[in-house]
């Protein structure tokens, strides 16, 4: 306990002392994650969105229109098929009875046609955009199967959206996280070798390598740490009225947002986990590399 | 505590040898000068004692331990036990006389109250309690080396080693610094001091080990300079 005083005075000691460097850090590693926060939570909204938009994409397989075989024994072989969420079987009855309603007044129509001219049709779901192209190929190999129809062009722009955002994401996380350890590991590399020589006196005079280095962890630690509440703050201000612009201008949208306060709040609380971990890796990693360089005995 | 040094080398890169085989047995509560010119290992003996250096070949043992098999965890506890007085004084520049003291109690958790005792008994000690708030900076070079005297007494050291603790002072400063050597050393302690001071010497005749180029040339009890 009475060492733990001494370190929390020598920490204060140290951040007072270098408060230039310090507040230079913290304005860093605050923009640098938020950066790093916005950027993710524009990710997870996309990724919410197309997720959505892929839950509902849908591919129609139609059997042929003479077929006698067991409609549920096919079902069942698409449903083990790999890609398949869900499928769902019309009947021709059925799938006219849509189609009707679908038409609306111009139904009229369709009674120029005579019989029923609709099979046996199954409307499947994927998890994934991407999941549909492979699943087309195996519906369209199977013999029952006459036709395939799906929105190919929707596909493939959602699932490369869906690519694209991913990278960009993984990318702003990387610059973000490597800006930060650089700028904490740099303030601490400053703090240590404006005092390399009162490190090595305390070495000489007795006092353990713990106790010299943890005040200069604890100040790393501690600088992300206010950094990354100050970046959860600013995303907090930021988000919740960026959300609200965007539902009032866009309600369409309404629904495939991440609007839920907790949700948020735990993702800042999380931040904030994050900042002060970097913090402490980076200035643990700097003073162990320092302090072993100059306690090395010749 | 005792120091037995047993054909001890120290070679710093690239190739030069600073000590040669050197051997001496220093028992607890002896008082000893290590003389002899500049560059001619003074410094580099105290520093293979405090474990600043580790010998190229041979056995430095202090207290019975070999100190190149120490390990690393175990120096700064050693250490406590060694009271060290350089001639640069090795001050902290930022902390006051009683700061500068203070933390090699606090570096070994010792509780505030205790620290502010034995803070005051050695200030008073080597007597500078009315310079006890000021910098190293504000002190004289004679006050200063006070201060690291009473910094190395603050733990109760068994072994005192100073390097030229004489160096940078004038004759009427010295020969107290000297008062407060011997009264240590009165108390048990050993005490290992490098000097050029021939006059702090030859009035002492204490034991004397002399050096030149590395080599042990002399090792004599009550000797001069």
């Amino acid at each position: 306990m009475t060492a733990l005083k001494y370190i929390l005075r020598d920490t204060w000691r140290l951040i007072v002392n270098h408060w230039v460097l310090g507040l230079l850090t913290l304005i860093t590693a605050g923009v640098m994650l938020w950066i790093l926060g916005i950027t993710t939570l524009f990710s997870l909204n996309l990724e919410h969105l197309l997720s959505r938009l892929e839950s509902e994409l849908a591919v129609q397989a139609y059997l042929h229109k003479d077929s006698t075989l067991d409609i549920e024994e096919i079902a069942q072989r698409i449903q083990d098929l790999e890609y398949v969420y869900s499928i769902k079987i019309y009947s021709p009855s059925d799938s006219l009875a849509k189609l009707q309603e679908k038409m609306g007044s111009q139904s009229r129509a369709l009674d120029i046609l005579g019989d029923n001219p609709i099979p046996y049709n199954f409307e499947i779901h994927v998890r994934r955009a991407e999941d549909i192209d492979p699943l087309v190929d195996s519906l369209k190999a199977m013999p029952e199967v006459e036709d395939v129809v799906y929105a190919g062009m929707v596909v493939k722009r959602i699932s490369a959206l869906s690519r694209i955002s991913s990278r960009v994401a993984v990318i702003m996380f990387v610059l973000a996280v490597i800006i930060t350890a650089l700028v904490v590991y740099n303030t601490i590399h400053i703090s240590l070798y404006s005092r390399r020589e009162e490190i090595a006196i305390m070495y000489l005079v007795g006092a353990t390598r713990a106790y010299i280095a943890t005040p200069f962890v604890l100040e790393g630690t501690l600088l992300a740490l206010i950094g990354a509440i100050i970046a959860a703050g600013g995303i907090v201000g930021a988000y919740f009225p960026g959300m609200d612009m965007i539902q009032a201008n866009m309600p369409l949208l309404k629904s495939s947002l991440l609007t839920d306060k907790a949700i948020i709040w735990r993702f800042c609380g999380l931040l904030a986990g994050f900042g002060a971990t970097l913090g402490w890796v980076c200035s643990y990693l700097v003073v162990s590399r320092f302090i072993n360089s100059i306690t090395r005995p010749e | 505590m005792n120091i037995n040094f047993s054909g001890v080398t120290k070679i710093f890169d690239p190739d030069i040898v600073a000590l040669s085989n050197v051997s001496f047995n220093i028992e607890q509560g002896e008082f000893v000068y290590i003389i002899g010119q500049t560059g001619s290992g003074k410094s580099t003996l105290l520093r293979l004692i405090t474990r600043e250096l580790l010998p190229t070949s041979g056995v430095a043992a202090v207290g019975g331990f070999d100190l190149r098999r120490m390990r690393k965890s175990d120096v700064p506890y050693y250490r406590r036990d060694v009271g060290l007085v350089a001639q640069d004084f090795k001050l902290i520049p930022s902390l006051t006389v009683y700061e500068n003291i203070a933390f090699v109690m606090e570096a070994m958790s010792v509780p505030k109250k205790i620290v502010a005792e034995r803070a005051h008994d050695v200030i008073n000690q080597v007597g500078l309690w009315r310079r006890k708030n000021m910098k190293p900076s504000q002190l004289s070079g004679g006050e200063q080396q006070r201060v690291a005297i009473a910094r190395a007494l603050a733990n109760s050291p068994s072994l005192f080693i100073a390097d030229e603790p004489t160096g940078n002072l004038d004759f009427h400063t010295a020969a107290e610094v000297m008062k407060i050597l011997f009264a240590i050393n009165a108390s048990g302690v050993t005490v290992v001091m490098s000097t050029h001071n021939q006059a702090i010497v030859n009035s002492s005749r204490q034991r004397v080990i002399e050096l030149e180029s590395g080599r042990l040339i002399r090792d004599e009890k009550g000797g001069t300079y």
